[in-house]
């Protein structure tokens, strides 16, 4: 009674038990919250969020087509899979860079062997961007349950650790995202195909010509990841092919970030296939959604090149096998 | 180092710790060696500049104060503002006015071989510039008696709580707490606390989010029709509010945890019935600092001309006012459109408070509500040209709002809901705050209970809704 008295009496104490109850709510409501989330993202059956649990966990398909939101637009399945007579999965995310990239082929390849992984580069792909450290936090939520991928989510900032010791952080700003997701509402959503999602619009405005720039400097941890990630797929036995798809603009000078890939690529014997300054692509405007993105048409025309492009470099590496041979 | 970065989480708890360790004596000096780090940590070499602005505050208030001969006291003065305004006028406006002139020059004719400048401006300088040039008149006003001690200047000039973003403190009411120490006062430390969780709020939560769908908006101007437009250009004054509202409060609670009383910055300016009332409410450390050292002075020198002497003197802040926000075109027409409205208003009082007491409007609800509605539109209005990035787009920005309508660009529906929340709370405390201040009380109940549900609610809030990095902004790209 005495001690309770003197507790009640003393500010000091006082007000320390106020903060250490104050942050027991918080570190309550936040694990209470956190498990809700959490329960309820891996719960989705559609949208992107669903979509990358679903390459990290699920996919095994023949073909695995990475990259941004160009390499979820570019690639139609109907084209590739039917032409290549392999099985396909989208798993192209709008706005991601390349450490989410390299973070998906790793969870992809721990768990199987894909036969074909067409890797899409854009250009400025080295650029030095705070963006592409940023964008890991679309890994957050599959940090606890993927260990092979918390050193790439650690490139983000040296407090992820810490940061992720509240359960609420990896679902910021997820939250309508989540319940929409949710079984009972995403039928309102628009379905995709095996992960691609068509683009159905056309581009009116005029080419865009860009001048001669000097080249930047690149980021050394992008073009180290850029490099794992062949090596990666190199020792799985995963046949990797590196594209640049078609862009609406005109450079005055090549990219110096596809020029730094190609070299790396040859490095490695990996076929580096450049669509980008198509000159066919460039005259038709029709093709596209806009300066960045190829709408279906335009997905369906490129698909049907690149698949000649593929079979192409597969006769040559037979052919190179077959020489070896004998 | 941002105070929304995770480094500042941790500097700030191990410079309180070092702070309270350091004998009371030594406290400032503790201070002083945070504020360097603090700054040095955005780029070290722009350090020197705040050193010798630091130095020269110092010496020449000392040398002013050392003599009685007018004279000598006026050109010491004279050029202590030169060497304190050099910086801000080299960094800030010497490549915009030198790429101005250059371009005059090569239109009528003349090819002068002006080499094309830029800069990188350091961080602060607008802020830390005025608070020297504050103490500086001050000392030769005989309002403040000169420091000895660099030390103590040193630190008012570099306060790391202050420096990045205000507000613009005075250094007759810093220097004192300087050199007082400060020992921990847990009234003092529970109010910091409560005013940096609200910042954080109206940082993280409010003008972040705002900022994602204002900024795919006005960056592409060209794109969007009058009605995207008009309803971002009606968000921009909130996502001003909440930035630099916000990181005020962290700066006064930071400060406050410290010991120190710093003035405040923002009173809840969206409920102003007039411009006038508005920047007694907006930016108070700027304005009050341009009403003590250009507006006051500038009136009584023009006061022979009666309200136009006024109403030239509002112009004239407002131009400055304008400048010391950004070298650019856009931000001298923001400054005159304010300055305009204000002098529309001093022109106009006399009438209007004839009205008003004839009909006892100041009574009448409708009165109020219309006196800031109509505020807020004149506010917003300016603020397009602070915002756009050219004097053309700021052009395009009114054409289009007045001719060229549609549906509004929502982006993503989650950041417009988020967006939605984050504001309506922000409103919501602000309304309760200015009409109901005693009714409802959440941060400073009575009770423990919804003291700490309350703060554990923005706590969360921030968590689950904040904007922490650039990921955000993918969902809003035009």
């Amino acid at each position: 009674m005495k001690l309770f008295q003197c507790i009640k009496q003393n500010k000091y104490i006082k007000r320390t038990i106020h903060i250490i109850f104050l942050l027991a709510t918080v570190a309550v409501i936040d694990l209470a919250l956190g498990n809700l989330l959490e329960n309820f993202y891996f719960k989705q059956k559609s949208g992107w969020l669903y979509r990358t649990t679903y390459a990290l966990n699920e996919t095994t398909a023949d073909l695995v087509i990475i990259g941004s939101s160009r390499a979820n637009h570019h690639y139609h399945p109907d084209v590739l899979s039917k032409s290549l007579n392999l099985t396909y999965y989208n798993a192209g995310r709008d706005g991601s860079y390349i450490f989410y990239h390299y973070a998906v082929i790793r969870s992809i390849l721990k768990r199987y062997k894909p036969k074909v992984i067409i890797f899409d580069f854009i250009k400025t792909g080295f650029k030095p961007s705070q963006e592409s450290y940023d964008r890991t936090a679309y890994l957050l939520p599959y940090y606890r349950s993927h260990p092979e991928l918390r050193d790439i989510i650690e490139t983000k900032s040296p407090f992820e650790k810490v940061k992720l010791l509240s359960r609420i952080y990896p679902y910021n700003s997820m939250l309508v995202t989540i319940a929409a997701g949710h079984p009972a509402l995403h039928s309102t959503r628009d379905g995709d195909n095996e992960g691609f999602i068509p683009l159905l619009d056309k581009w009116n405005e005029p080419l865009v010509s860009y001048k001669a720039s000097p080249c930047y400097d690149f980021d050394k941890e992008e073009v180290r990841i850029y490099e794992s990630i062949l090596t990666d797929c190199i020792k799985s036995g995963t046949r990797i092919y590196v594209v640049v798809s078609p862009y609406f603009h005109k450079l005055a000078t090549p990219d110096c970030s596809v020029i730094e890939a190609r070299k790396i690529a040859a490095q490695y014997n990996v076929p580096f296939l450049d669509f980008g300054d198509s000159e066919y692509f460039r005259n038709s405007p029709q093709l596209f959604y806009d300066s960045y993105h190829l709408n279906e048409n335009g997905a369906r025309e490129f698909s049907a090149l690149l698949v000649e492009a593929i079979k192409k470099e597969e006769s040559k590496t037979y052919a190179s096998q077959s020489n070896l041979d004998q | 180092m941002a105070f929304t970065s995770f480094n500042f989480l941790i500097f700030f708890p191990l410079v309180l710790v070092l702070y309270w360790l350091t004998p009371v004596k030594y406290r400032y000096i503790t201070l002083l060696f945070a504020s360097y780090f603090f700054y040095v940590n955005v780029k070290p070499v722009l350090a020197l500049v705040l050193f010798s602005v630091s130095a020269a505050a110092w010496g020449f208030a000392l040398l002013m104060s050392g003599t009685r001969n007018e004279r000598k006291r006026r050109t010491y003065f004279i050029v202590n503002i030169i060497i304190v305004l050099l910086p801000l006028v080299l960094f800030k406006y010497f490549s915009a006015i030198n790429n101005a002139l250059l371009k005059y020059l090569t239109e009528i004719g003349l090819n002068w071989p002006l080499p094309e400048m830029r800069y990188i401006l350091p961080i602060g300088i607008s802020f830390y510039t005025f608070m020297a040039l504050g103490y500086a008149i001050d000392v030769y006003n005989d309002e403040l008696k000169a420091e000895r001690n660099p030390g103590i200047i040193g630190l008012f000039i570099s306060f790391f709580p202050l420096i990045l973003s205000g507000p613009i403190e005075r250094a007759g009411n810093m220097l004192p707490q300087f050199r007082k120490a400060q020992s921990p006062d847990f009234a003092l430390i529970a109010t910091g606390l409560q005013l940096i969780l609200w910042g954080y709020f109206m940082k993280l939560v409010v003008a972040d989010r705002i900022g994602i769908y204002v900024t795919s908006v006005y960056n592409h101007v060209e794109h969007h029709n009058g009605t995207s437009l008009l309803f971002a250009s009606m968000l921009y004054p909130f996502q001003l509010y909440a930035d630099l509202g916000g990181y005020s409060l962290i700066a006064i609670g930071c400060s406050s945890i410290l010991g120190y009383r710093i003035i405040p910055n923002f009173n809840r300016p969206f409920f102003a019935p007039t411009m006038a009332e508005f920047w007694r409410r907006w930016h108070m450390s700027l304005i009050t600092w341009l009403t003590d050292y250009v507006y006051t002075p500038l009136s009584f020198a023009l006061r022979k001309y009666k309200v136009w002497g006024i109403v030239c003197a509002l112009l004239l802040t407002f131009l400055l006012s304008g400048i010391w926000h950004g070298a650019t075109l856009t931000f001298l027409m923001w400054g005159l459109m304010q300055g305009l409205f204000l002098s529309a208003e001093a022109l106009l009082n006399q009438r209007k408070t004839l009205a008003e007491k004839k009909y006892s409007l100041e009574k009448k609800r409708w009165y109020l509500i219309a006196g800031i509605i109509f505020t807020f539109l004149m506010f917003s209005s300016s603020m397009v040209f602070s915002r756009a990035a050219t004097f053309h787009d700021a052009l395009l920005v009114y054409h289009k709002i007045f001719t060229e309508h549609g549906p509004l660009f929502v982006g993503s529906p989650s950041t417009m809901i988020y967006l939605g929340c984050g504001l309506i709370l922000l409103i919501i405390k602000d309304f309760l705050d200015e009409f109901y201040p005693h009714r409802i009380k959440l941060f400073n109940n009575d009770n423990s209970i919804v003291r700490t549900m309350s703060y554990s609610a923005i706590i969360i809030i921030i968590l689950l809704i904040g904007v922490f990095d650039s990921s955000q902004f993918i969902y809003f790209q035009f």
